[in-house]
């Protein structure tokens, strides 16, 4: 193609913090339509800019935001970001996809793609007006959490424009691995590690304001896959009230139905029931939440705003509830949220923290982490007057935080027992018990990031609640099938900027019409599949590059040795069992047994390898 | 329900099962209790469960599409497992079963 089509601004901006240079490229016409946006767009450009062995705290990693050609329309949840990066945390790509107002406000300056690279010699912010783009020093900012922060930029930078925040706070300032990056003070990018590469270039924030607007070219198209996405969101109860009304964690009790609901480090998923009722979205509706909201032209509205005594915040979602929760056998519903408001405030990622504190937890009552090690906090299972200040000790790395603030694989291999953290490839497994879910633990196993619900494949959806999408959830025939289409669902919807919830109502169908819209490009459902196709075997190669192997596709020993009670039976996922599901998952994606994608599958998906 | 089957329970040829229904989410305000027991001749299926639940249109039309189709954003477990892959409104119904009626949701 000889220029860009339309829905892009054909721009990427690329700042170096090492000399301060800040330059302009012309997006390649050619990977706008090859990558779509987002996920897709973000991977390829960091992938022609990263050196996949190095290393992700230094100067080298590259840490791409990219947007979709949806940004700027009016599609539902279309305002959502996309940053690559490699991971401090697992050495993977990191893909981290977030919703809030940024990404959309960032868009409107004129450019499609932000890539930073370098390190500045002390802590500075980066300014985006529509026609100028500076690099400022922010030493006066260093320190302050995410929502002073915020605050403190957030008087306008261009007369009549409201700017929007990017940032750290003090955990990504100190490198925490599992640190977030924050937009809108409470939404973030939480997961890899972010926040830590934000830190190691001494990046602060990023300010962004400006008003321009992008073309559709076919108005007809889009607009009927507009009116079809509406219509088919206000039938499904979940996106038409549910997660309006009970938030994210209205999950908590049908998770616990199903014997899927984390507890005490997963050793199993035993919970009273009325303790899990204290954490419940319903109980959260009646006792904490102020308002219901949404991100950017969100029509579902899941975010909480919530208060405890006088102090306000958001959250808690289901993944923060359970992790900091039942998974470290604690019910106290305002607890958990202070604990949210404190991760959120100093820069934490919560599943993360959640589990490497659960970790800890475990290492203690097993005599392994010592009280002396363990500086006089008792770290006991269910101990809710901990959390508060081990969320301050992680983001401060003060003694024992900067041990758990790598992480709990690093954490539990300090004690030569790295058995005892609960992730896949470092990163910790979020809310949903594996042993529950032969899709779910493929999901984690086979996620280029890291155990991860979202970019993992959404499969508790798939497994339960999916109608006639629904797939038995200890089927080793048809997990690995099922979970190639859900991870390429995620893919589409992260490449173009959307959210995971808008698949309650429909899946690709209404997307393809307002992308071929506002493109003028012939985007098909079949033409996104293939579109995913392209972008995970990307993904894999610079996975392979980056020297992991499909060795880094395996849960924890904890799942294939101890059972669980699944509707009366004992549940365990056998290493045979998930060896056979990962070999299925490569075939089913046309790679090699050992997850290599094929010379001919490269070929046939035009993906060119970088120069060697 | 079938004339016959109806016919042998109400001759006492057949007997009683209790069966425990759960309701979650918005499904509870809908019948306005977390738990239920109902009892049910044996030989029932979780369809005639239902239609003993269902007793208005706004309950029928939750449960129900089409009249006779399970609405599929309606998830229904029999002892933690989803009926919709296990004979759907034809899964016979034992003494003790549990039920759950939820929606289809999701979260993160």
């Amino acid at each position: 193609m000889s220029s860009v089509p339309s829905g892009y601004h054909g721009k990427i901006l690329e700042v170096d913090l090492s000399s301060g240079r800040i330059d302009t490229v012309s997006l390649d016409p050619d990977l706008a339509a090859d990558y779509l946006g987002g996920r897709g767009l973000g991977a390829r450009i960091f992938y022609d800019r990263i050196n996949p062995s190095c290393e992700p705290l230094g100067p080298e990693n590259v840490l791409v935001v990219a947007t979709s050609p949806l940004i700027g329309t009016n599609a539902p949840t279309a305002g959502r970001g996309h940053m690559v990066f490699k991971s401090p945390l697992t050495g993977s790509i990191g893909t981290s996809n977030c919703g809030g107002t940024w990404a959309a406000v960032f868009k409107s300056t004129g450019f499609d793609v932000l890539v930073l690279r370098g390190k500045a010699s002390a802590p500075v912010m980066i300014d985006i007006k529509p026609d100028k783009v500076e690099v400022l020093p922010a030493g006066h900012l260093w320190g302050l959490d995410v929502h002073q922060t915020t605050e403190a930029l957030s008087s306008a930078n261009e007369p009549g424009l409201r700017p929007r925040i990017l940032c750290i706070g003090p955990a990504g300032e100190n490198k925490v691995r599992f640190a977030a990056v924050f937009n809108d003070k409470d939404r973030p990018y939480g997961r890899g590690g972010g926040g830590a590469v934000f830190g190691s270039k001494n990046l602060k924030a990023i300010r962004v304001s400006g008003q321009k607007k992008i073309q559709v070219q076919d108005k007809e198209k889009y607009q009927a896959g507009l009116d079809q996405a509406y219509y088919l969101l206000k039938q499904a109860p979940a996106t038409k009230r549910l997660l309006r009304e009970l938030g994210t964690s209205g999950l908590v009790e049908l998770i616990n139905l199903i014997n899927m609901l984390p507890h005490r480090n997963f050793q199993d998923t035993w919970h009273r029931e009325e303790d899990v009722e204290k954490v419940s979205g319903e109980t959260l509706a009646k006792k904490l939440l102020e308002r219901a909201a949404g991100c950017y032209l969100c029509p579902i509205g899941c975010q909480r705003h919530t208060r405890v005594g006088d102090k306000k915040g958001e959250g808690p979602e289901y993944e923060t509830m359970v992790m900091i929760g039942p998974d470290c056998d604690i019910y106290d519903l305002e607890a958990i949220t202070r604990a949210n408001y404190a991760c959120n405030e100093l820069g934490v990622d919560t599943i993360s923290f959640g589990g490497t504190l659960a970790c800890a937890m475990e290492l203690y009552e097993s005599g392994i982490l010592t009280s002396k090690d363990a500086e006089g906090i008792d770290f006991r299972f269910g101990n809710s007057l901990i959390l508060e200040e081990v969320v301050r000790r992680v983001a401060y790395r003060q003694g024992i935080g900067d041990k758990l603030a790598e992480g709990s694989y690093r954490f539990a291999s300090g004690f030569s027992r790295p058995e005892y953290s609960m992730t896949v490839k470092k990163q910790e497994i979020p809310a949903y018990e594996p042993r529950a879910s032969f899709t779910q633990a493929l999901g984690y196993m086979t996620c280029p990031s890291g155990a991860c619900h979202l970019k993992g494949g959404y499969a508790v959806s798939l497994a339960f609640f999916g109608g006639a999408k629904e797939i038995p959830r200890f089927s080793l025939l048809q997990s690995p099938i099922g979970i190639r289409n859900m991870h390429n669902l995620g893919i589409i919807q992260d490449s173009l900027g959307v959210c995971r919830f808008t698949g309650f109502a429909f899946s690709t169908e209404p997307w393809a019409r307002m992308v071929s819209g506002v493109t003028g490009l012939d985007f098909s459902t079949a033409r996104l599949e293939e579109t995913a196709n392209r972008i995970a075997a990307l993904e894999r190669l610079f996975n392979l590059e980056a020297g992991l192997t499909s060795a880094d596709d395996l849960l924890p020993e904890r799942f294939s040795r101890e059972p669980i009670v699944v509707a009366g039976e004992g549940k365990i996922i056998s290493r045979e069992d998930q060896e056979k599901m990962r070999r299925d998952y490569y075939l089913a994606r046309g790679w090699d047994e050992e997850g290599k994608p094929t010379p001919s599958l490269l070929k046939s998906l035009r993906i060119k390898k970088r120069n060697p | 329900m079938s004339g016959l089957w109806r016919a042998r329970f109400l001759h006492g040829e057949l007997k009683n099962m209790k069966i425990k229904v759960r309701f979650l989410a918005y499904f509870r305000d809908l019948f306005g209790e977390r738990e239920k027991e109902v009892r049910l001749p044996e030989g029932a299926h979780l369809r005639q469960l239902l239609e003993v639940l269902c007793d208005s249109p706004e309950r029928r039309a939750q449960v129900f599409v089409e009249e006779k189709k399970l609405n599929p954003h309606a998830v229904i477990m029999k002892n933690g497992r989803p009926v919709q892959s296990s004979g759907g409104l034809d899964a016979l119904l034992a003494d003790g079963d549990v039920i759950a009626v939820f929606p289809y949701l999701g979260g993160g």
